[in-house]
């Protein structure tokens, strides 16, 4: 797992040093090895598929605007998340959020580690992820089901590692209390 | 579920302005270019406005002169990374750290103002001239500053902070505890009336005009207010 997330970091590295060279191959590996996982985030926020599809487009043109930002070889992904982060809060400060909440066959598929599929299978544990405060539901979301260390989640969230496994601890802590009230898990 | 194909739409915003871009250099550089231009400034300042050090430096204890000035340089140019550290995305400075930073600058320039009230036997504030000792110094707080504000916020603007407000807070907290540095070695008032009322008060204007520069901008960039 750790060496996998290290190979992911250096092939993102390498997409976003070519990106910022010019090359429209390495912006679209970067967008193929991201979408998935920036919908997934960007849902937690807006709870609505096509609004995550769109916010995903106006990311990658926040991106892209912001480029020459990025400084390698420091890791791609807390920069990517705290701008995809940042068009989410805008979007929904601006007023434009839908209320439509959307089934869970339509949630962007990310891949579940096995310290949360333990938990409960993958349709209650969307369901009970959607349940929590946002803001619980935001650092579950970066360190448990896409796998950012507390360190990533810190530079994100614009706060410190301690406090990102603070707010992760609690935050699962809650999501085992709902699953035993549904008597469904192991907690 | 969709696929992993880039929309047209993007494709074709991307591919029409895929010019090559240069990557920003970390913060600490940018910091050491921002610490220069503020040291030129400066320079210049002192030299237009004709600024001498303080009558009673002789009398204050090293610790008290230099090395009070040299401790809030180094807490002024921490501020200024953090301004640039923020303004990337990903790089974000936590709440606490930006508090207990700014609060730090602010908390030493008054420390360092009875301190030396305590210490010197210098001119205190003549009857009737507070106002005009005030503005004065305030007019040289600010020119003493300006250069590395000016520095600081185009190097965090150019960037792209996420919380311009923070940044442009920490920015003029920075660019204000690096200019009262100065100025504590240059001010001949050691009446406390005049340190907290114009000195510690020019860190506070300053610290405004940078979270409203921060404002501004985002205003401007994201089309909030």
């Amino acid at each position: 797992m750790g060496v996998d997330r290290q190979a992911e970091e250096k092939r993102l590295i390498a997409f976003m040093i070519g990106y910022q060279k010019g090359s429209m191959d390495d912006f679209e590996g970067l967008y193929a090895a991201l979408k998935q996982p920036l919908l997934r985030y960007l849902w937690t926020f807006v709870r609505n598929a096509t609004v995550a599809e769109d916010l995903l487009q106006e990311t990658f043109l926040q991106i892209h605007r912001a480029r020459q930002t990025y400084t390698p070889p420091r890791p791609v992904r807390p920069w990517i998340y705290a701008i995809t982060r940042h068009v989410a809060l805008m979007h929904l400060r601006s007023g434009r959020r839908r209320k439509e909440m959307l089934a869970d066959d339509q949630l962007p598929e990310v891949p579940v580690p096995p310290e949360m599929e333990k938990l409960a299978d993958r349709a209650t544990l969307h369901q009970l992820l959607s349940e929590l405060p946002s803001h619980s539901q935001e650092v579950l979301m970066l360190h448990h089901l896409l796998g950012m260390s507390f360190l990533e989640v810190g530079q994100i969230l614009g706060i410190a590692a301690g406090t990102a496994k603070v707010r992760s601890h609690r935050a699962l802590k809650a999501l085992r209390e709902r699953l035993a009230e549904r008597g469904g898990g192991d907690a | 579920m969709s696929t992993d194909l880039l929309p047209d739409s993007l494709r074709q915003a991307i591919s029409d302005d895929l010019v090559p871009v240069k990557p920003l250099p970390p913060a600490w550089m940018r910091t050491l270019w921002a610490v220069a231009v503020a040291a030129i400034g400066l320079a210049v300042v002192i030299t237009a406005f004709k600024l001498t050090l303080r009558p009673d430096m002789a009398q204050l204890p090293m610790w008290l002169s230099w090395g009070c000035t040299a401790l809030q340089l180094v807490v002024g140019v921490v501020l200024v990374g953090m301004a640039l550290r923020e303004a990337v995305p990903g790089n974000g400075v936590p709440t606490g750290a930006v508090t207990l930073a700014v609060a730090t600058g602010v908390l030493m320039q008054i420390l360092v103002g009875i301190a030396t009230w305590m210490h010197s036997p210098g001119m205190s504030l003549l009857e009737g001239h507070g106002l005009r000792a005030g503005v004065t110094c305030a007019t040289h707080d600010a020119a003493l500053a300006l250069p590395a504000l000016a520095a600081t916020l185009w190097l965090v603007f150019r960037a792209l902070p996420l919380r311009p407000s923070i940044a442009g807070l920490l920015g003029g907290t920075g660019a204000a505890v690096t200019a009262d540095a100065v100025t504590h070695i240059l001010c001949p008032m050691s009446d406390l009336r005049h340190v907290l009322l114009w000195h510690t008060g020019m860190i506070f204007g300053l610290m405004v005009v940078g979270w409203v520069a921060g404002k501004l901008w985002e205003r401007h960039r994201f089309g909030k207010g």
